[in-house]
């Protein structure tokens, strides 16, 4: 079991359980504009239609209504330098459709990063024209010294 | 996933250790909305997928701070069920980090704290380790072998030794012609391949040999007093007293006893 090695299937055996199933699925945004219920997932060339709707059912308890995946090929590319060609790992993409009525929208993740990441840098500028402020404050009776020369 | 965050969260405050936070969507999805002046909630939060990404919260976070991995010691002393539960909380949370990750490469975003996934691989390693072992202790009890995956050296089409890792067939090698034709070997043509291949590996032996002598033949050149006992440690299979009176060892030296 843990070994996960698993005897061949006969017919009339008890069925084989999986019970700790290493499989992993990413979420992805779809390439293309797709219906409001239509999913994309990226799983590992291994899982078959049937894993990935198990594994959806089971674990993370989505009702899913088909699935239609496809193995892609990783992307091949050439090493700016030396030339030589790199390629990225195969994968299976999988379309879920949900049943009717249910839909998913790929939430927003990057733009409220951006903004959070605007708002700090101007908390960084703010703080820094501020200390300028208070060196200038500082040195208004004389002019042109240096910064480490008084206390 | 309400009981199994009970479960882990007494876990969590024993040991301190990185337990993944349980989706905020989940814990909202308790709260009842009966009052029909409440608008219903958006169809495009979809409760299972939406654990597929990490708690809002740390969406606009730089960085965020967890734990350490699991380790062997902590999750020996947890039952089996403790043990499948959270296995699927580790597998949830690697399920999360990655596509954060996939989306992060491709908004062209730095992806926060990523040594995350390096410590749920660690746990996951480690818990799969634990599961092992007590496997191996049931089977080694109940049929006096460990239940692993039998293995052993053979011999392949070509004559070279390799590990392999034994499965179950339905038809026994004797009676597959199938595989025979295409794993069987022309027994004459290995052993002629076996010939010359190991005439290579000698010859490579020889070559090495040759070059060490050589290498030792111009150290002595260079510092005749050299540690021998430490020399012929290094270079096992040197002569030493042969290679020291060769032309090639002596240096441009005074002679000792003139």
């Amino acid at each position: 079991m843990s070994t996960r090695w698993y005897p061949i299937y006969q017919r009339g055996n008890p069925q084989l359980r999986v019970f700790l199933p290493n499989f992993w699925m990413k979420l992805v945004r779809p390439e293309h504009k797709q219906p409001e219920n239509i999913v994309r997932f990226i799983t590992p060339t291994q899982m078959s239609d049937h894993d990935i709707k198990q594994y959806l059912e089971k674990i993370y308890k989505v009702e899913v209504a088909s699935v239609k995946s496809k193995i892609k090929e990783g992307l091949i590319k050439r090493q700016r330098f030396r030339g030589y060609i790199i390629k990225e790992p195969d994968y299976r993409e999988a379309m879920i459709t949900l049943p009717p009525g249910q839909t998913f929208k790929f939430p927003d993740i990057s733009t409220e990063k951006e903004k959070r990441d605007d708002d700090e840098i101007k908390k960084f500028q703010d703080a820094a024209s501020q200390s300028f402020d208070k060196f200038k404050e500082m040195n208004k009776d004389r002019p042109g010294v240096p910064g480490w020369f008084s206390v | 996933m309400n009981k199994l965050s009970r479960v882990l969260g007494v876990v969590r405050n024993q040991l301190a250790t990185y337990v993944p936070r349980i989706n905020a969507t989940t814990q909202a999805a308790v709260a009842p909305t009966a009052d029909p002046k409440v608008p219903a909630p958006a169809k495009d939060k979809h409760e299972g997928l939406m654990e597929f990404f990490d708690v809002k919260e740390n969406w606009t976070t730089n960085e965020v701070r967890v734990g350490r991995s699991w380790r062997k010691e902590e999750l020996r002393i947890k039952s089996n069920q403790d043990l499948h539960k959270l296995w699927y909380v580790l597998l949830k949370e690697r399920n999360m980090l990655l596509t954060m990750q996939h989306e992060m490469n491709e908004k062209w975003e730095p992806f926060q704290s990523p040594e995350r996934i390096d410590k749920v691989h660690e746990s996951m390693v480690n818990l799969e380790e634990v599961v092992r072992e007590r496997n191996r202790a049931y089977y080694l009890l109940e049929t006096g072998e460990t239940g692993e995956r039998p293995g052993r050296v053979e011999t392949n089409k070509v004559g070279m030794h390799y590990f392999f890792k034994a499965s179950e067939h339905v038809v026994p090698p004797e009676h597959n012609n199938h595989w025979f034709k295409k794993f069987g070997c022309n027994r004459r043509e290995v052993a002629k391949f076996r010939l010359y291949y190991n005439e290579k590996i000698w010859l490579g032996r020889l070559k090495e040999k040759n070059r060490n002598t050589r290498h030792v033949m111009k150290l002595y050149k260079r510092f005749p007093d050299l540690d021998e006992e430490a020399l012929q440690a290094e270079y096992p299979d040197v002569n030493l007293e042969r290679v020291k009176r060769w032309n090639g060892a002596q240096g441009h030296f005074m002679p000792r006893n003139l």
